[in-house]
């Protein structure tokens, strides 16, 4: 997004490739598109499911896989909130900061664990557990505060409660 | 939020959308036909297109994902040529600040909103649809999915759908947290593999929409309405709401109310009865300082207004404001609007696209005034700089989200003119961040 602009991208140094069964999914991904390229999207997915996030590897093999040059994808990417050019850690904990949430002191709480876990945004911490992203509004303002833990929405949070569901996570 | 449902079940003809929710397991297709669920879409796949448009624009049912542009006159501009190759898209890109309406729809009864897409899929001749769902409604979308294979092990979607002739393929697509992704033409760029930058319109996209191909886009409430609409009639439908604001909403409502959630009420219910009725009233029996009626776009009310307005799309509009998306954040007394303002305009300037520099650079010099206080430099005639930024941002831009973080701006100078410059100058150290 705007805030975001395109930054380079990281590599892991090691090559990336689709499990067997990724790649099964990405034929059955094709099948549902008219052409190539919508499904970029799903595929970008697909792959943080198997890699957590996008490095420079992974970005050369959709292009390949896909013949959608790189420059396209890393454009893709830059712009959205949910895919990641960095490493992230394990668990991906999203904290809304936005309008109700954040009466309900969001802000508060994504700071504050950003203090408890020594760490920033996005950033993994140093045991690689977990990365935090501050988001705009989750589309669950009746939870707020609330959060979504890897994919499961949690709400209402206080911030000793959620240090606890943090801390619990493997 | 199940507790408001709960309370009503007794009263659960009183619903359109919701009208299976009191049904336990009701995302399961089983459960869901036996309650009647696809009934509407045996009836009427095969029947004569042009009667179910024709009832739906009867109905007066209107685009319920904020624009409120009335549906059945939108399926009017969709090419009638049914051999042409073209897609039903349904916005289920939730974004707006406030806005959890149609996640709630999903979550409870994901095959209303299939029934009502097969039915409109027919109606259009459209042989491809896509609901594009916000990346973060992950589990919504496998939801979905689910909800997907079940209609396609029944015949309900694929090729010959129930041996009339009709192919229709449905999928989920995911977006990837990018609120602009909700515009219509910023979700086809991202449906196409893109970025989610709006095109300009005309054309629109029931002309040229996906991959140049005319698309109708609907939103999930107003596709979901489809099913009840042609089980009872636009006559019927009428009977609820106002004569311009026919049926009935899903209002999500979120703040300081006792009870935040989900209800269905019909159009030109007061906004005094949602809070007071609906929602258990004010938290802590605080005072109401201020509405915001209409997701973060809409320009907020104040408490006079607030419980003057009736919540239908002419009232709303009398008040200054707009229904938008039916997004209500109630605010309190103890409240800070500048608070309000500074989270608003974080949003737009984080989700501006970037394509055009009134929004991509007025969205972030409304949002430095808020950064200029926090290191003590804002000054009180910001908020005046603040409103004129706001006026010449409007109608300036290919989108409408320079609009849409310009007119609550406005709006809330509008009301809250002193208690803002007192804001911008006080210098708090920036622990509310």
């Amino acid at each position: 997004m705007s805030s975001h602009g395109v930054e380079k991208s990281h590599s892991q140094g090691a090559p990336f490739k689709f499990t067997a069964e990724n790649l099964a999914k990405y034929e059955e991904l094709l099948t549902r598109y008219d052409d190539v390229e919508s499904a970029l999207l799903p595929v970008l997915h697909l792959v943080q499911e198997q890699n957590r996030w996008l490095p420079t590897e992974a970005i050369e093999y959709v292009s390949e896989l896909m013949k959608i040059p790189e420059i396209k994808i890393k454009e893709v990417i830059s712009f959205y909130d949910m895919f990641y050019d960095v490493p992230v850690a394990r668990n991906m904990v999203h904290v809304c900061t936005n309008i109700t949430c954040s009466m309900f002191g969001g802000r508060e709480i994504y700071q504050g664990l950003l203090k408890h876990f020594d760490t920033d945004y996005l950033t993994p911490t140093r045991d690689g557990r977990i990365s935090l992203q501050k988001m705009e509004c989750l589309g669950a303002c009746e939870m707020a505060p609330c959060m979504r833990i890897n994919n499961d929405y949690v709400g209402p949070v206080d911030l000793v409660a959620a240090i606890q569901k943090l801390e619990e996570l493997p | 939020m199940d507790k408001i449902m709960e309370k009503d079940t007794a009263n659960y003809k009183d619903y359109t959308l919701l009208s299976y929710h009191h049904i336990p397991g009701v995302h399961n297709i089983d459960v869901f036909e036996r309650a009647g669920g696809y009934e509407m879409m045996k009836k009427w796949v095969g029947a004569e297109p042009e009667t179910i448009k024709e009832e739906v624009k009867q109905s007066g049912l209107r685009g319920r994902g904020g624009a409120g542009f009335p549906t059945g006159v939108k399926w009017g501009f969709f090419t009638k040529d049914r051999a042409a190759k073209k897609y039903l898209l349904c916005n289920a890109d939730e974004s707006e600040p406030g806005t959890f309406k149609d996640r709630f729809l999903v979550e409870k009864n994901p095959h209303i909103l299939i029934e009502g897409m097969i039915i409109s899929a027919w109606a259009l001749g459209t042989q491809k649809g896509y609901i594009y769902i916000r990346g973060e409604f992950y589990q919504q979308a496998v939801i979905l999915e689910k909800a997907l294979k079940e209609a396609y092990a029944k015949g309900y979607l694929g090729k010959n759908i129930m041996g009339k002739g009709f192919d229709f393929d449905l999928y989920v697509h995911r977006g990837a947290g990018a609120y602009i992704c909700g515009e219509e033409t910023g979700m086809i760029s991202s449906l196409e593999g893109k970025k989610g930058q709006p095109k300009l319109k005309p054309p629109f996209p029931a002309i040229k929409g996906y991959r140049g191909l005319p698309t109708m886009v609907n939103n999930v409430e107003s596709l979901a309405a489809v099913p009840w609409i042609m089980r009872f009639g636009a006559a019927e439908y009428k009977k609820f709401g106002t004569e311009k604001s026919a049926g009935t909403k899903l209002f999500s409502i979120s703040g300081d109310v006792n009870k935040p959630g989900v209800i269905e009420v019909p159009l030109g219910t007061t906004l005094k009865e949602i809070i007071e009725v609906h929602c258990g009233g004010m938290r802590n029996g605080n005072k109401l300082k201020a509405v915001i009626p209409g997701g973060s776009s809409s320009p907020v009310l104040n408490a006079d207004d607030s419980y003057a307005v009736k919540m239908d799309y002419e009232d709303v509009a009398s008040k200054g404001s707009m229904l938008g998306s039916g997004a209500i954040v109630v605010i309190d007394e103890t409240r800070n609007m500048g608070d309000i303002l500074k989270y608003t305009l974080e949003f737009y300037h984080h989700e501006s696209c970037g394509q055009c520099t009134p929004c991509r650079e007025g969205t972030g010099w409304m949002e430095s005034i808020f950064k200029r206080r926090e290191s003590g430099k804002a000054q009180k005639s910001d908020i005046e700089l603040l409103d004129k930024t706001a006026a010449s941002m409007r109608g300036q831009t290919i989108c409408a989200l320079a609009d849409a973080a310009a007119m609550p701006t406005q709006g809330m100078i509008k009301f809250f003119r002193p208690e803002l410059e007192t804001y911008v100058t006080t210098n708090v150290n920036s622990n509310k961040r």
